[in-house]
């Protein structure tokens, strides 16, 4: 299925700790192909957020090495006019916690903060941030304090506030946790439409309904920091031994009378935008 | 999944320890409100206000007009002339419609340079002419001192005491009056342009993020706080929870600020403050420095006539 797309960004062998802990990767590799969607699964605590904000290159890993359009990701490389800008420019990360992504006094500066410390005009600046508030349906939000919004608000000014840049690459992590039905079906929507337009999504979730929605691909990561599947989501989720292994589903006990037995239980949601839901149990 | 213990089930008690009410700690949740709404209205609310003479003018006057003031505040001595020179900024304030909330600090200001100052009224501290009696000890010593015939308030201890407290307040007011009416980032784009260090002014950005971060925290660790309060638990316990929460609230926004920062970095940051709407040097501005620059003359001019 990826063919010979170009890869974006390159995994090799990366491993990471936060200081003075356990490591939280441990030797993983992979690629992220052009225009692909690719979900990054696993329990909590799994490396998942970790692994999205070495991709950004905001950690930096202990070992192995992460390339973008190979260019390796390093400081030197961030500091470099030809290649820093434009890494901030072309990827876009969008926080699990939207209140930390937020700084700003009001939605319109939010906008704005990227395109200016991109150096963009005010003119284009400013067509951008109109275009992308109607894009999000947030246009009457422009004057408020983003401290003040609902977390669906938050969400969609946060994904605004990368939109305006033009993102090649988004790095979603947990993009609908806490998100009303609604809100988590526009988000869904919108990063449909995206995709369309050939953007590369990278998600990181526990969350398995997602994956038809999100993923072309999906890549899961073991609660022992390893890659231990990469393949297409019906694989994946067809495998119960394995999402058992890794903590994606759990054992669901059932009394018949006086029989009582265990079986793994499974959720998949299928829905378009949040319409139809489907509930499977896995044997 | 273990056995739900016998105790988890609604309405089970302790034995022997009756609930006492939850009053004991309403002066701690108290002061936390009020710490709460103090620093909000010092970070949160960060609009400036709109209408008045200081609405569009240009970061840069405003702050070369209050420095100015601030600084012929520290030359002045007579009380009349740093009354005007309080009165300055209060008034420029009603005229620019800042509501009186917003000066909330000068008047904090005001109260506690008093407190600070009041021994200085008496006798004991500052001589002069005596002009209220307070209280006439018995002859005899105090420790090493020799207590007083009387403990008064003198004419040149009010002045002293005046002088400071107005001091102090008119330098407070002007301040106050500088970021009301400027919206943090672009005091911070001004100090720039005035040459101030690029790490300076990222400091004091980050500063302002973090100080909203930590009311965000604060506020939340409190209502966690009123959530799981049952009863009082006397004012030493209280005490102690106020210390460790005061710790988890850096604890925790340290690592929201971290956040923050990486969000910033994520979105291309370089340490440079950028306004969407850059203020423009204009006729209105010069009219800004020339007034209070005329102001402070005139200040400095009435100071030493009525010396």
């Amino acid at each position: 299925m990826s063919g010979a797309r170009e890869a974006v960004f390159t995994v090799e062998d990366v491993r990471f700790a936060y200081p003075g802990g356990e490591p939280c990767l441990d030797g993983l590799s992979f690629d992220v192909l052009r225009g692909e969607r690719l979900a990054l699964v696993g329990a909590n605590g799994s490396g998942k957020s970790t692994l999205l904000h070495i991709l950004d290159a905001l950690f930096v890993p202990s070992g192995g090495r992460v390339a973008y359009l190979g260019t390796a990701l390093s400081e030197e490389a961030l500091a470099s006019p030809a290649f820093g800008p434009r890494f901030r420019q072309e990827v876009g990360f969008l926080f699990q916690n939207s209140d930390a992504q937020l700084f700003c006094p009001t939605v319109e500066e939010e906008l704005a903060f990227g395109p200016l410390q991109a150096g963009w005009a005010q003119g284009e600046v400013l067509r951008r941030i109109e275009d992308t508030l109607a894009l999000l349906e947030i246009s009457r939000l422009r004057s408020r304090a983003p401290a003040g919004l609902s977390a669906g608000e938050k969400k969609r000014v946060a994904l605004a506030s990368l939109l305006v840049l033009s993102p090649s690459v988004l790095l979603l992590d947990e993009p609908t946790a806490g998100l009303d039905p609604r809100s988590q079906s526009l988000l869904l929507e919108i990063l449909e439409a995206l995709h369309a337009r050939g953007l590369t999504l990278v998600t990181a979730t526990h969350d398995l309904t997602l994956l038809p929605h999100l993923a072309d691909r999906v890549v899961v990561l073991s609660e022992e920091h390893r890659v231990v599947a990469d393949g297409e989501p019906q694989r994946v989720l067809a495998d119960t031994e394995l999402l058992l292994a890794v903590n994606l589903i759990h054992a669901h006990s059932h009394r018949h009378g006086r029989l009582v037995h265990t079986h793994p239980h499974q959720h998949v949601v299928a829905h378009d935008h949040g319409h139809d839901h489907h509930h499977e149990h896995g044997e | 999944m273990a056995g739900l213990p016998e105790w988890l089930r609604p309405g089970a008690r302790p034995t022997g320890r009756p609930l006492g009410a939850a009053v004991g700690d309403r002066v701690v949740r108290r002061a936390l409100g009020a710490i709460g709404r103090a620093l909000a209205l010092l970070v949160v609310e960060t609009e400036p206000s709109r209408g008045g003479p200081l609405r569009d003018a240009d970061p840069r006057a405003k702050m070369l007009a209050a420095v100015g003031l601030i600084v012929v505040a520290t030359l002045l001595r007579e009380p009349a002339s740093l009354a005007a020179c309080l009165a300055l900024p209060l008034a420029t304030a009603v005229a620019a419609h800042v509501p009186a909330r917003r000066l909330v600090p000068v008047a904090i200001v005001a109260i506690a340079s008093a407190a600070f100052m009041l021994p200085a009224t008496l006798n004991v501290v500052s001589g002069g002419h005596p002009v209220l009696t307070l209280w006439r000890p018995a002859p005899g010593n105090l420790g090493p001192w020799r207590l007083p015939a009387a403990v008064a308030v003198t004419g040149s201890g009010i002045v002293v005491a005046g002088r400071m407290v107005l001091r102090a307040t008119a330098c407070a007011a002007l301040a106050v009056l500088l970021t009301t009416a400027t919206p943090p980032q672009e005091l911070f784009a001004g100090l720039r342009s005035f040459g101030v260090p690029q790490a300076f002014v990222m400091v004091l950005s980050m500063t302002e993020r973090y100080l909203a971060v930590l009311l965000q925290s604060a506020r939340e660790l409190h209502l966690a706080r009123l959530a799981r309060s049952v009863a009082a638990i006397g004012v030493r316990r209280e005490e102690a929870w106020a210390a460790a929460g005061v710790g988890a609230v850096f604890r925790r926004t340290r690592v929201l600020a971290d956040d923050v920062a990486l969000a910033m970095a994520s979105r291309g940051f370089c340490g440079e403050v950028r306004l969407l709407r850059p203020a423009r040097w204009r006729v209105g501005d010069w009219i800004v420095v020339a007034a209070s620059a005329a102001a402070g003359a005139a200040l400095l001019a009435l100071d030493r006539g009525l010396a």
